[in-house]
């Protein structure tokens, strides 16, 4: 019984914290039809920028707080000075952000000596259930996951701005003649974007430690996510995430480690062939 | 033809092209670092580093350069070897075995080294060893710990072997941990050949192992794992999984409890470097068994005059330590000079013949001698627990200690 409370806590802690990077990947390739090969890069940055305060003697918290705003406002330049140039040829702004991803691998990096490094959490430790622990700090990281799902679903179903970013979506010259400035509305999505990143990297760092792959680690699965999810809506990525990141951490649980590992990407593969439009598909939120 | 040479001709320009195209292609990640005296008939001897200085082990890539450059450098203002001044042939191997296979035909065939020490994984050793001995008729130093096995002729390798690491550590793990061992490991062949030989060490000590699994190279959650470990009341954690999995997973560990229930975590590869993968209490009590370690500068006075020299030297992110193939790389640039010294030409026969007994009295962690016949290296091995963020040298070995290999 407390064993399998245990399996349960630590598959959905796993399926969250995938949840939590994929959301911004989701945002940017559904809403704008660009697959962001940098976004595993963003993740590295927040997570980069948490250890910095850290290892300045600033509260790691307040690190985390900063590392969406900044990343987010990288974004937003990074979008004005190159993304922007992209929309019309997908396969090309694929490249382009993957350029932009090597780019900011590397710099980071150089910066931190190719070493890994430890990042402490805000809260440490472990709750005590009985016999039973389990990490604290993985449950903030579901409660946050679950926080950060709803309030970017209410942004994009509830709000004049959502709406205009899926007006912008479905159809961008009906949206400009209705005077919405989609360059305003594509740089402010891709800032959102890359500002998930920045959050999910600066609350996962503590758990996995920083190291200058941390983000190309996430970038496979959180693409595959997309595929199964399906591209278009918010909560296709997001119910893709969910699925790839539960059966990621739940396989090991019941079969050798290197099997489940191909096994997660096997059944993708075959969920994708009979079902190309993946989980959730069509327009919408 | 023009006869101005600054009147660009066609065919010029073309000439002109093509010899730089082959300078950027050549030229990247090469180093060469000349003596700053020559004066010898013969020319300088030409010595080669084949390691990673990029990509994701390039932290130890360059503290292995490191070193090769200050070794060089001591043994230049020393006089050289033979009179002769060295030359120090650095190429980049960039954790890729297919740009390190062309970077080390450089060595051999552009450059003509005497001598090429490097390679930092066994994958990296093993595409490079043929290029180095069987094609290009060179002598080839190897300086991490690995999995042993490796008898190539004129290979020779300068880090401890599973014989060095278990046969004195293990026994000390059962005193101090307990029998019931778990082997969690990446899935690559220094971890299946490690645990077959310490799975026999465990045994034939009375321990017994509760369960051996292997893990994908870049697998970061060890839920399942750590749930097993804990369930089966395992003793001791004989680890193997590398960086990126090792952080998370020793996070998992201490989060579930292990080490405040008396567990004992163990692992061969971690050295200073790696002890910054996790906060100091969660590896707490955890057990490494290297050659070298640094608060061995603290008895030492060789280890303390090496370390100190390097430090001065090498400020920064790029540690000396065992772990990264430092000591090794130094231990065998030394054996590799008193083998020169005592065979007084470099040909690769005669050295080979010099360095199958080649000794040394001072080294990091202390003397190394290598075991005639065999092409590895005897060296003492200290097990060290981390405290609070810093390695305790807790037990030493008597004697050099045989690698019992080949």
């Amino acid at each position: 019984m407390a064993s399998s409370f245990v399996a349960v806590f630590e598959i959905a802690s796993f399926a969250a914290i995938i949840v939590l990077v994929v959301l911004g990947l989701g945002i940017i390739a559904s809403m704008m039809g660009i697959f962001n090969f940098a976004q595993g890069e963003f993740v590295l940055l927040g997570a980069y920028i948490t250890y910095l305060a850290s290892s300045h003697g600033i509260p790691v918290w307040i690190g985390m707080a900063a590392a969406p705003f900044l990343v987010g406002a990288l974004g937003f330049v990074l979008e004005a000075l190159i993304i922007r140039r992209f929309y019309a040829a997908p396969i090309v702004a694929m490249l382009g952000t993957y350029a932009l991803s090597l780019i900011i691998r590397e710099i980071v990096r150089g910066l931190i000596g190719g070493l890994y490094l430890s990042v402490p959490e805000p809260i440490g430790g472990s709750i005590d259930i009985g016999s039973v622990h389990v990490s604290a700090w993985r449950f903030v990281i579901i409660v946050v996951t679950i926080a950060v799902m709803i309030g970017c679903y209410l942004l994009l179903a509830r709000t004049s701005f959502g709406l205009r970013v899926r007006a912008t979506l479905e159809n961008p010259a009906l949206a400009r003649a209705s005077g919405i400035s989609t360059a305003r509305i594509y740089g402010a999505t891709f800032a959102f974007g890359a500002a998930l990143a920045g959050l999910a990297g600066a609350l996962v760092v503590p758990v996995f430690s920083l190291f200058a792959d941390l983000g190309i680690r996430f970038l496979i699965q959180g693409f595959v996510a997309v595929m199964v999810g399906g591209v278009g809506s918010f909560m296709g990525p997001v119910a893709g995430a969910a699925v790839i990141g539960t059966m990621s951490a739940a396989l090991p649980w019941v079969m050798a480690p290197v099997i489940a590992d191909v096994l997660v990407f096997v059944l993708a593969i075959a969920f994708i062939k009979f079902r190309p439009q993946g989980l959730l598909s069509g327009k919408g939120v | 033809m023009s006869e101005f040479p600054g009147d660009l001709s066609r065919r010029r320009f073309l000439s002109g092209f093509a010899f730089t195209a082959g300078a950027i292609a050549t030229g990247v990640g090469s180093w060469v670092i000349r003596p700053d005296w020559a004066n010898a008939a013969e020319g300088p001897i030409k010595l080669g580093i084949a390691t990673d200085l990029t990509g994701p082990i390039g932290y130890a890539g360059n503290a292995d350069a490191n070193t090769a450059k200050m070794v060089v450098k001591q043994l230049n203002d020393a006089g050289g070897l033979l009179g002769r001044p060295i030359e120090l042939y650095i190429e980049d191997t960039a954790s890729n075995e297919s740009v390190a296979v062309g970077n080390v035909r450089k060595l051999i065939q552009r450059d003509k080294v005497d001598m090429v020490l490097g390679g930092i994984t066994s994958s990296m050793r093993n595409a490079i060893k043929d290029p180095i001995v069987a094609r290009g008729k060179t002598l080839y130093i190897y300086p991490q710990l690995y999995e042993g096995k490796e008898c190539t002729p004129y290979l020779f390798c300068t880090g401890p072997t599973p014989a060095q690491q278990c046969d004195e550590f293990i026994p000390w793990l059962i005193k101090n941990g307990g029998k019931k061992f778990a082997l969690p490991s990446a899935n690559y062949v220094w971890p299946h050949v490690l645990n077959e030989y310490a799975r026999k060490v465990i045994e034939a000590s009375g321990g017994e192992v509760v369960f051996e699994e292997y893990y994908p190279l870049d697998q970061v959650d060890f839920s399942a794992t750590v749930n097993r470990i804990v369930s089966n009341k395992v003793d001791v954690v004989f680890n193997t999984v590398i960086p990126p999995g090792v952080g998370p997973f020793f996070k998992q560990l201490y989060e579930a409890g292990f080490q405040k229930n008396g567990g004992r975590l163990a692992c061969v590869y971690y050295d200073e470097n790696t002890l910054n993968i996790n906060q100091a209490a969660e590896i707490e009590g955890l057990a490494s068994c290297l050659d070298y370690f640094k608060v061995l500068t603290k008895d030492d006075p060789v280890s303390a005059k090496i370390q100190a020299a390097y430090e001065k030297d090498y400020p920064g992110n790029f540690l000396f330590a065992a772990g990264s193939a430092a000591t090794g790389t130094y231990r065998g640039l030394m054996l590799w000079a008193a083998a020169v010294k005592e065979a007084g030409k470099v040909d690769r026969e005669s050295v080979a013949a010099a360095l199958d007994h080649a000794k040394i009295t001072e080294g990091p962690g202390g003397p190394a001698e290598m075991v005639p016949g065999k092409r590895h290296c005897k060296m003492k091995m200290y097990t060290a627990v981390a405290k609070s963020g810093n390695y305790e040298i807790v037990a030493r070995s008597e004697g050099l200690v045989d690698p019992k290999e080949c």
